[in-house]
């Protein structure tokens, strides 16, 4: 008894510990308040803690993604089933307009600088909220695609997709602020 | 000798081809052939280049909302030691 407690304290310290901070930036991610993502983190420790002595060793990270997308879907379905609505269809209506309605010039090159960063904030922001948990997944907490469908329960390719049309959305807005080509444009 | 014409139809053919891998490429998640045959298009074809140039600035621009640090992240890693160190009874 002591010796399995110590085997599984050994393992959750390797294999758990390191990867604290990604978690709980994932979990940020995931959720609306900061206290709710340090709950889900604490919970996803405690399960991982439980469940380690049946764990592999393999792809730590996959493996404690898992945990906290279970202790997330548990959370949720105390609350409301909103998980599963299908945000795909949202982005195909919104054709641009708003704040960047005014036409500038198309440039033959990208214009980077302050400018740009602000434009990518904002469509950032006007994204649908699937789409940008998945650009924020990827491109501010570092996942990889595989690790990102593992924690959203989705698969790869939907991963890559609302990734892609996600950042090809900015890369319009972009180009609507005459920072960047118009995709197509500017020939070779 | 490959005609002007039919090179530039290549040449097209090839974007429609890697266009849409730019993205993978850009996060490193491409298969190694698909890898080669997109560096190899870029070594000659500028609206291509510049498509990713466009998506690498702003996955530069977005990774600059790395969050602020926190005292949660302390937190939870002495809750993670904690555990590690006595078990979950200890605590609850
Ligand atoms: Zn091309």
């Amino acid at each position: 008894m002591a010796s399995l407690d110590a085997s599984r304290q050994a393992a959750f310290a390797k294999f758990v510990l390191p990867e604290v901070e990604v978690l709980y930036r994932v979990a940020l991610s995931m959720t609306a308040q900061p206290a709710d993502a340090e709950d889900l983190v604490q919970d996803t420790l405690l399960r991982a803690y439980r469940a380690i002595d049946r764990f592999d060793g393999a792809h730590p990270r996959a493996w404690l993604l898992t945990i906290l997308r279970n202790a997330e879907v548990n959370r949720h379905r105390r609350r409301r089933p909103d998980l599963l609505d299908d945000p795909d269809v949202h982005l195909e209506h919104d054709t641009g307009g708003g704040p960047f309605d005014m036409v500038p010039p198309t440039p033959e090159e990208l214009v980077v600088g302050r400018e740009f960063d602000e434009v990518v904030d904002a469509a950032f922001g006007a994204l649908p909220v699937k789409h940008r948990q998945v650009v924020r997944l990827i491109d501010i907490d570092g996942l990889t695609y595989a690790e990102a469908a593992v924690l959203l329960g989705v698969p790869e390719g939907t991963v890559m997709s609302r990734l892609h049309r996600a950042r090809k959305r900015i890369r319009d807005r972009l180009a609507a602020a005459g920072l960047a080509p118009k995709q197509g444009g500017g020939g070779r | 000798m490959m005609g002007r014409r039919l090179r530039q139809m290549r040449d097209m053919r090839e974007c429609l081809h890697v266009g849409p891998q730019l993205q993978s490429y850009l996060d490193g998640e491409c298969d190694p052939a698909t890898v080669r045959r997109v560096a190899a298009h870029l070594e000659y074809c500028r609206k291509c280049g510049l498509e990713l140039a466009a998506y690498r600035e702003i996955k530069r621009a977005l990774a600059t909302h790395e969050q602020p640090a926190d005292d949660a992240v302390a937190r939870l890693r002495a809750f993670g030691e904690h555990l590690a160190g006595a078990g979950p009874e200890a605590e609850l």
